[in-house]
């Protein structure tokens, strides 16, 4: 399959769909507490607003500010990009390594960062302060992961994991597939600003994270910002979904119709995984913030238990 | 020997700084000639120096021994030898001297007038030789010689600014700890005299034993690891790197530490041959430690450039698990691993040295403008100094090792070399291994950290003071020297077969094996610059792809919702309407959370102090936080009580002041001496 074809999928299949897993989680969360809720559809609604605004920005603030948004959505689509939605279309002229995933986020992070000491808020500091202290500590347990997929499949390579996940066939689940699952998960609700860790829904200053840091931007600033969020949310999704549950392989038939198949379910993967964040959502509250060096230490521990099951014992 | 080849171009680099030594002692009295004439000579050496190094790399020629100045006396002779390790850190200190000495010209104006910037840089130069001849230093004798020679002239330049009794206390620290550090290199060197009857570095070890070996190892690893200020043996790094003036900290903190990489490259893998595995496995255990530590320790500094050295303890932790998996892999046989790893260690060695060296001239010339170190007075500067800005965000983002910089590149080579050394397949190792992949992501992530606190504080926001608010720019020739390094860091980022290919003769000199081809090959401009593990990376393919996805962003954007418009407007101060420069965020709420978390390693003592009667309503607090590491208050500390308490009572026993009894010791020695002759 053609580089072209592949770049077009993920832009449909990440890009276009990104905000419609907030919309899921959101109407999940209403019909819980029995309310009717917002249309799955609202954050496109937002986004088209939010677009046609003015951007409102600070006097204290700098270049930095105005060129963050531009590259935290840039990140996010260029690590979208690196992660594919299905194993039977793979690109041939792209290298995606798992490790510089993360570190083409980090780009994003590092900006995001400064752009929120920018302004001279303390709510910006606050926010900028804490996310460095989750991504810090949510690191080793990233590292891990990767390492231990990637000694499975001997590569740390996006396309080569998951081809290798989806060969093992009906034997997918296993000790190892599910530590590093639940390791991930912590991993994803961590780097997506989620309850327990964050909650996105909160601009109390006690608690936000990511919403404090945001807090200053407006307009098409504010919806690059909050599109390249849920992009990178998709983006980590589909990874999880595609490296733990390879469920395509077990499509036997061949050509378009097997291509179409599989992104159907890979389709209802991503709503399964929705699902469960937002069970996760409504069954537990935001921790205290200094209890998340617990969180990131349980998700370190089962990363690593997970590569001690397979390295050290030898059993998948 | 002709006019372009490295040898000669390599006798040029000498004579050239030995010039302009002697060109700062003849214009001492017309300072700002000097300074011209002296800075320039020594931008031409590092040119001459660097290009000797890359006519060696480039064209691949033989390694080869130049002796420039023999004496009657035994040993005494200056011996160059001059190989591919030699030239590859020549290479980095001619690069680094040639920013550098660009940067001081604008620098040393501050000086003129009220400093003796004469001695100041004889000094600078001698500094630069000396390290000069360390690299290139065919025999144990004139290498132990150089090395002195760097510690002493280092000392009087970092206490240069010597009437601030902080920079006496950290030379004092630094001159000890240098010593010690030479003592031990020393012994090791007299080691292997005593069993190889020859000081050549190009001689056999083999008939050194194995115990012995053992012993030698054991004594390089602390006599290097303190001048590379690994932890524990950091304690003076902290103190003098910034104690020293800008340039100097560049030079001490891009290259000098690295001599320790070189000493320990040179003495252990070429010299002695990569013994057993768990030479290793102490580098990789010191490697760890230090990275993390010294990464803790930087994320909560407030002085700036105690920062940087802080991180560069840090990173000093990352080259010696990058040592650690060579000797681990090469002593284990995986032959290519080791190349790997040593290709991994040689180029974060080069890219740190530039970055390093980027990011302590930029925080050289926010004091320049300044006139403080201290982050919690800064603020602003990005509207006040918006080149050293723009330079500055590169050096962070290096150092960072976020893409498209260089710093990336030789950290995912050092994870790829972890990720292959899993090949060895020893439980206990693969156990290492993954900690070690965990720390050094864990010290990635909280290096970004210090490094989004030491911009954002000291760039961003409102200027805490009035030294901040009354900024500007500083020279141009300053800028200069900082933006040629980070170009290069943007260069080998984008393009990091440039270095690669540079170095490969170096990996195939040491371990007999060269890198992997698919990370080497003539080609500029391919798609996946370095490929490894069935797997690849390609900073220029992604910043490409970020750029073009940027532009349809706007094009998008313009499209929906039409032409961009702003409306410029105070912070949001939730209608309190009187947001103030104390009302930031500041640096040390800013490492707070980190410190909470790892209190264990950070120990504070605060003070809170209420002036006036009542407790309600205090005229004024005083609120004081002292932060002293956990490891200089239990270890340190008592071992120098314990020192000083052993010495006031031999006093009286043993240095008792009296002629007479050093008479005594003096025969008694000659004694001893004589009896041991007699029965040898």
């Amino acid at each position: 399959m053609s580089t072209i074809t592949y770049l077009l999928l993920q832009i449909v299949m990440i890009i276009l769909l990104a905000p419609l897993v907030n919309g899921v989680i959101g109407k999940i969360k209403a019909l819980t507490q029995k309310r009717t809720g917002a249309p799955v559809l609202q954050m496109y609604f937002d986004l088209h607003k939010l677009m046609q605004k003015s951007a409102v920005v600070s006097d204290v603030s700098s270049w930095i500010f105005r060129v963050t948004p531009y590259i935290v959505f840039g990140t996010a689509v260029v690590a979208a990009m690196l992660v594919p939605v299905s194993v039977r279309i793979l690109p041939d002229s792209i290298p995606g390594d798992m490790i510089m995933l993360f570190y083409i986020l980090a780009l994003g992070r590092f900006f995001i960062c400064l752009a929120a000491l920018d302004t001279g808020s303390a709510f910006g500091g606050m926010g900028s302060s804490r996310e460095v202290m989750i991504s810090s500590l949510i690191e080793p347990s990233v590292i891990v992961v990767i390492f231990t997929l990637g000694l499975i499949s001997k590569s740390t390579s996006v396309f080569i994991i998951m081809e290798t996940m989806a060969q093992r066939g009906s034997s997918f689940i296993g000790p190892v597939t599910i530590l590093l699952f639940l390791a991930m998960l912590m991993i994803l609700i961590a780097e997506t600003s989620r309850i327990p860790i964050d909650d996105p829904a909160t601009h109390l200053e006690l608690t936000m994270v990511h919403e404090a840091m945001i807090l200053e931007y407006s307009g098409r600033h504010l919806a690059l910002m909050e599109f390249g969020a849920v992009i990178k949310q998709m983006m980590l999704m589909t990874l999880m979904v595609n490296i733990f549950l390879p469920l395509e392989s077990f499509v036997t038939v061949a050509g378009f119709p097997g291509v179409a198949l599989s992104l159907l379910i890979y389709l209802g993967k991503m709503l399964v995984l929705t699902v469960i964040i937002a069970l996760i959502e409504v069954n537990t509250v935001k921790v205290r913030f200094f209890s998340i060096p617990n969180l990131a230490a349980l998700s370190f521990i089962l990363a690593f238990l997970g590569f001690m099951q397979y390295f050290v014992l030898g059993r998948s | 020997m002709g006019m372009f080849e490295s040898d000669s171009l390599l006798c040029l680099t000498i004579i050239i700084y030995m010039t302009a030594a002697l060109v700062a002692l003849v214009f001492s009295g017309q300072q700002r000639i000097s300074i011209l004439l002296t800075q320039g000579l020594c931008m031409l050496a590092g040119l001459s120096g660097a290009a000797s190094a890359l006519v060696f790399l480039l064209s691949k020629e033989e390694a080869f021994h130049l002796n420039l100045f023999s004496s009657p006396i035994p040993f005494l002779s200056v011996d160059i030898a001059f190989d591919g390790l030699a030239a590859f850190f020549l290479l980095v200190l001619s690069m680094l001297v040639f920013c550098v000495s660009l940067y001081s010209i604008g620098y040393l104006s501050h000086y003129i007038g009220n400093r003796n910037v004469c001695a100041y840089q004889i000094l600078y130069v001698l500094f630069i030789l000396s390290m000069l001849l360390v690299f290139v230093a065919g025999n144990g004798i004139l290498f132990f010689m150089a090395w002195e020679a760097m510690a002493i002239v280092s000392y009087f330049l970092v206490v240069f600014e010597s009437e601030n009794p902080e920079t006496r206390k950290a030379g004092l620290i630094y001159i000890v700890m240098t010593n010690v550090s030479a003592a031990l290199v020393l012994v090791a060197l007299m080691l292997m005299y005593q069993y190889t009857g020859s000081f050549d570095l190009s001689h056999s070890a083999e008939q050194i034993p194995g115990n012995i070996k053992n012993v030698m190892f054991v004594l390089f690893l602390i006599g290097f690891g303190t001048k590379g200020g690994i932890a524990p043996l950091h304690v003076w790094l902290p103190r003098a790197h910034p104690a020293a003036p800008g340039p100097i900290s560049a030079l001490m903190s891009g290259i000098m530490i690295k001599t320790a990489i070189y000493g320990l490259l040179r003495f252990l893998l070429d010299y002695l041959g990569a013994g057993h595995a768990w030479w290793g496995y102490v580098l990789l255990a010191l490697g760890i430690f230090s990275a993390v530590m010294g990464v803790l320790y930087a994320f909560i500094s407030k002085n700036i450039k105690r920062m940087l050295a802080h991180s560069s303890v840090e990173n000093m932790g990352i080259l010696f698990i990058g040592v650690g998996i060579v000797l681990v892999s090469a002593a284990g046989g995986a032959k290519e691993v080791a190349a790997l790893a040593l290709m991994a260690t040689l180029l974060h060695c080069f890219f740190h040295a530039i970055y390093k060296g980027s990011l302590f001239l930029s925080v050289g010339s926010i004091h320049f403008a300044t006139h403080t170190k201290n982050m919690e007075e800064l603020g602003g500067l990005i509207k006040r100094m918006p080149v050293t800005a723009v330079l500055c965000l590169g050096g962070a983002l290096s150092i960072a090792a976020i893409v498209p910089f260089s710093g990336f590149v030789s950290e995912w080579l050092m994870y790829q070399s972890i990720f292959s050394s899993f090949v060895l397949g020893q439980a206990g190792l693969n156990i290492l291994l993954i900690i070690t992949a965990a720390a050094l992501a864990m010290a990635a992530a909280l290096s970004a950290g210090s490094m989004i606190k030491l911009y954002g504080i000291s760039f961003l926001g409102r200027p805490r003071s009035s030294f901040a608010e009354s900024a500007v720019e500083v020279p141009k020739a300053m800028n200069a020297g900082i933006g040629i390094l980070v170009s290069l860091s943007l260069l080998f980022g984008l393009f990091p077969r440039i270095a690669v290919n540079l170095l490969n003769g170096i990996v195939s000199d040491l371990l007999g094996v060269p890198i992997k081809d698919q990370l080497t090959g003539n080609v500029l401009l391919v798609s996946f610059p370095l490929h490894i593990n069935q797997n690849a990376i390609s900073p220029a393919l992604a910043l490409g792809l970020c750029v073009v996805v940027v532009l349809l962003t706007l094009l998008f954007l313009r499209g929906i919702g039409g032409k961009y418009s702003q409306r410029i407007y105070g912070t949001w101060d939730c209608g309190f309407k009187a947001l103030t420069p104390r009302m930031q965020y500041s640096g040390r709420a800013f490492s707070k959370p980190i410190k909470i978390v790892f209190r264990m390693f950070i120990k504070s003592t605060r003070e809170l102090k209420l002036v006036g009667d009542a407790v309600y309503h205090p005229e004024s607090i005083e609120y004081n936080v002292k932060t002293e590491s956990a490891l200089e208050k239990n270890v340190y500390l008592p071992f120098i009580r314990g020192v000083s308490a052993l010495s006031e009572k031999l006093k009286f026993m043993i240095q008792t002041g009296s002629v007479h009894a050093y008479l005594l010791y003096i025969f008694a020695a000659v004694l001893v001496l004589m009896l041991y002759n007699r029965v040898n």
